[in-house]
């Protein structure tokens, strides 16, 4: 904090009020209330990494229709908290893809669809591609599939849902992680 | 420079990076130079999904290629495959039964109509006509449903291999694919009204980017872009290949060569697609679809081939050069989309950066194709 410079007592006063409030927010209703206004705004990212986004351009649309969830794309970083690789990632995408992961806002999450962005793939043998996308950003869930059908990625979002109702406010698990059934 | 002499601030063209991160541009960036509010350059930066198929495929059985290759552009997989397989065949002489002709016919079929709604959706979301968007994504469920019955996937299907078609369709085939189509004709008369004589559609599409004939010819531009410039280039009748040459369809050409006639073309290529699935399925003889044995090691001759086909992007061409062995020695693609990056360029300038998405999006560009 600037102001502790000057303010040397206020600023332990502001110190201890912020640890106050950070143990409170922690309490079961306060908590809940946070991570249900995460829940249902995953806005993703508008980036598309490979063609597994045909499978998401699907899932958009009105079969699908992921805005049940309150998956919305969105243009601006600053306002998301989604990113879902779609396939292949190669390395001149992967340094983008790190770059949009750090402007976004905390806390951010990440899932990984194909087969591609598991292990490589039907692409395993390219010598431009990142074979394991979880090198380059942290991944919530994979969804495995070359392409995955768009259920498949409903239930991957569904999944996160799960994982941040299991979560502090802070972001991390309370519980023990949660196992794909 | 003084800071504060206006008299001598000078008006300098700025760069304006779009993409890859960008509502819409994909996987793709261009860096456009921009003097105010008129695009005096464009950079076009490929390369975000450059997976080197060509050289994977140096090291996979003939059969293995066949979903590699459909990987390339996942919307339009069976004009992929349907290329592929036309080159291994014509240059080891494998001949393909009559009813496995149709059947490639219907499958490369509903692959346009999928790729061409892929398209009217994304389209529509770049003009802010977000009813286009969940119609056409709409519809194209019901076509992948009947390419999942006809295949058994609804996008990444290796339905068509040397020597014939995988199995044969089921027995409701026919009634389901009528249903749609049926439904289908009556909803682009729908589409019609709605996107393509909506006030807003017109005023953005209508005498922008418009490309010439003789540009067109020039740069060498495919597809749709090529017959929206009024040149009838169409390799289904030029060069036919599969059970094309049997059927009655027309070639739709527009002559004013602008983003509206892009799109109209796709429309019109769908409503023949319909027709083409129609006569198909009426005309289709009995028989068998394939060889009793399907030897996951084809026989494919010593030797050099180029083949062609019309993928909904445009014209898709394959080298091959074998060795006689297991493998193919190279395999060259030659990807529409990247034939109409080079137009791109050459629309953009001049255009106002307002004008940039709808000249962008309606060459149709698929990153993926164009980086393989």
């Amino acid at each position: 904090m600037d102001g502790g410079v000057y303010f040397g007592r206020l600023s332990r006063v502001v110190e201890a009020l912020r640890r106050f409030a950070g143990k409170t927010v922690e309490f079961d209703p306060i908590r809940r209330l946070v991570n249900w206004g995460r829940l249902y705004s995953l806005w993703p990212v508008h980036v598309t990494t490979s063609c597994c986004s045909v499978a998401l351009g699907a899932g958009m649309g009105a079969r699908f229709d992921y805005e049940r969830f309150g998956v919305l794309p969105f243009g601006s970083l600053r306002q998301n908290d989604l990113i879902i690789i779609e396939g292949t990632l190669t390395y001149k995408f992967a340094k983008r893809i790190r770059r949009i992961y750090d402007q976004m806002p905390e806390p951010k999450y990440v899932i990984a669809i194909g087969a591609c962005a598991l292990s490589g793939g039907i692409f395993r043998d390219a010598y431009s591609i990142v074979k394991d996308v979880s090198k380059v950003v942290p991944v919530d869930v994979f969804v495995p599939g070359c392409p995955p059908r768009p259920e498949a990625l409903g239930r991957a979002v569904m999944l996160l849902q799960e994982k941040i109702r299991r979560s502090k406010v802070s972001g991390e698990p309370i519980e023990t992680p949660i196992v794909v059934r | 420079m003084e800071a504060g002499r206006l008299d001598q601030v000078v008006e300098k063209e700025i760069y304006v990076s779009v993409g890859p991160q960008h509502s819409g541009a994909g996987h793709f960036r261009m860096v456009l130079k921009l003097d105010g509010d008129i695009i005096v350059d464009v950079i076009p930066d490929p390369g975000f999904v450059h997976r080197s198929v060509e050289k994977i495929a140096e090291n996979m059985l003939y059969v293995q290629i066949v979903p590699l290759v459909e990987k390339v552009t996942h919307v339009d997989a069976s004009n992929l495959a349907m290329g592929y397989v036309r080159a291994v065949e014509e240059l080891s002489g494998i001949q393909v039964p009559e009813r496995a002709k149709y059947l490639r016919t219907i499958a490369c079929e509903l692959s346009r109509i999928t790729s061409h709604l892929y398209f009217f959706g994304i389209f529509g979301i770049f003009l802010n006509h977000s009813t286009m968007f969940m119609w056409s994504f709409g519809d194209r469920d019901l076509f992948l449903d009947l390419t999942q019955l006809l295949t058994g996937t609804r996008i990444a299907h290796s339905y068509i291999l040397a020597g014939g078609v995988r199995h044969d369709m089921p027995q409701d085939f026919p009634d389901k694919a009528m249903k749609v189509l049926d439904y289908f004709e009556r909803k682009l008369e729908d589409y019609y009204k709605i996107f393509m004589l909506n006030p807003v559609m017109i005023e953005r599409t209508r005498g922008v980017g418009v490309l010439s004939r003789e540009d067109a010819i020039r740069l060498g531009a495919t597809g749709p872009v090529l017959r929206a410039s009024g040149v009838r280039y169409d390799t289904r009748k030029d060069d036919p290949y599969a059970a094309y040459d049997k059927i009655d369809f027309e070639i739709p050409v527009y002559k004013e060569g602008d983003s509206y006639a892009r799109v109209m073309v796709r429309f019109r290529e769908m409503q023949e697609s319909v027709k083409i699935i129609r006569q198909a399925l009426r005309d289709m003889p009995e028989g068998p679809v394939r060889p009793k044995r399907m030897v996951p090691r084809w026989p494919v001759k010593k030797g050099e081939h180029y083949a062609r086909v019309e993928a909904a992007r445009g014209e898709l061409g394959y080298y091959i050069i074998s060795d006689g062995k297991a493998k193919p020695y190279r395999l060259k693609m030659s990807s529409p989309s990247f034939r109409n990056l080079l137009i791109l360029k050459h629309l953009l300038r001049g255009e106002t950066l307002a004008d940039m998405p709808a000249i962008y999006m309606s060459l149709d560009y698929w990153a993926p194709e164009a980086d393989r």
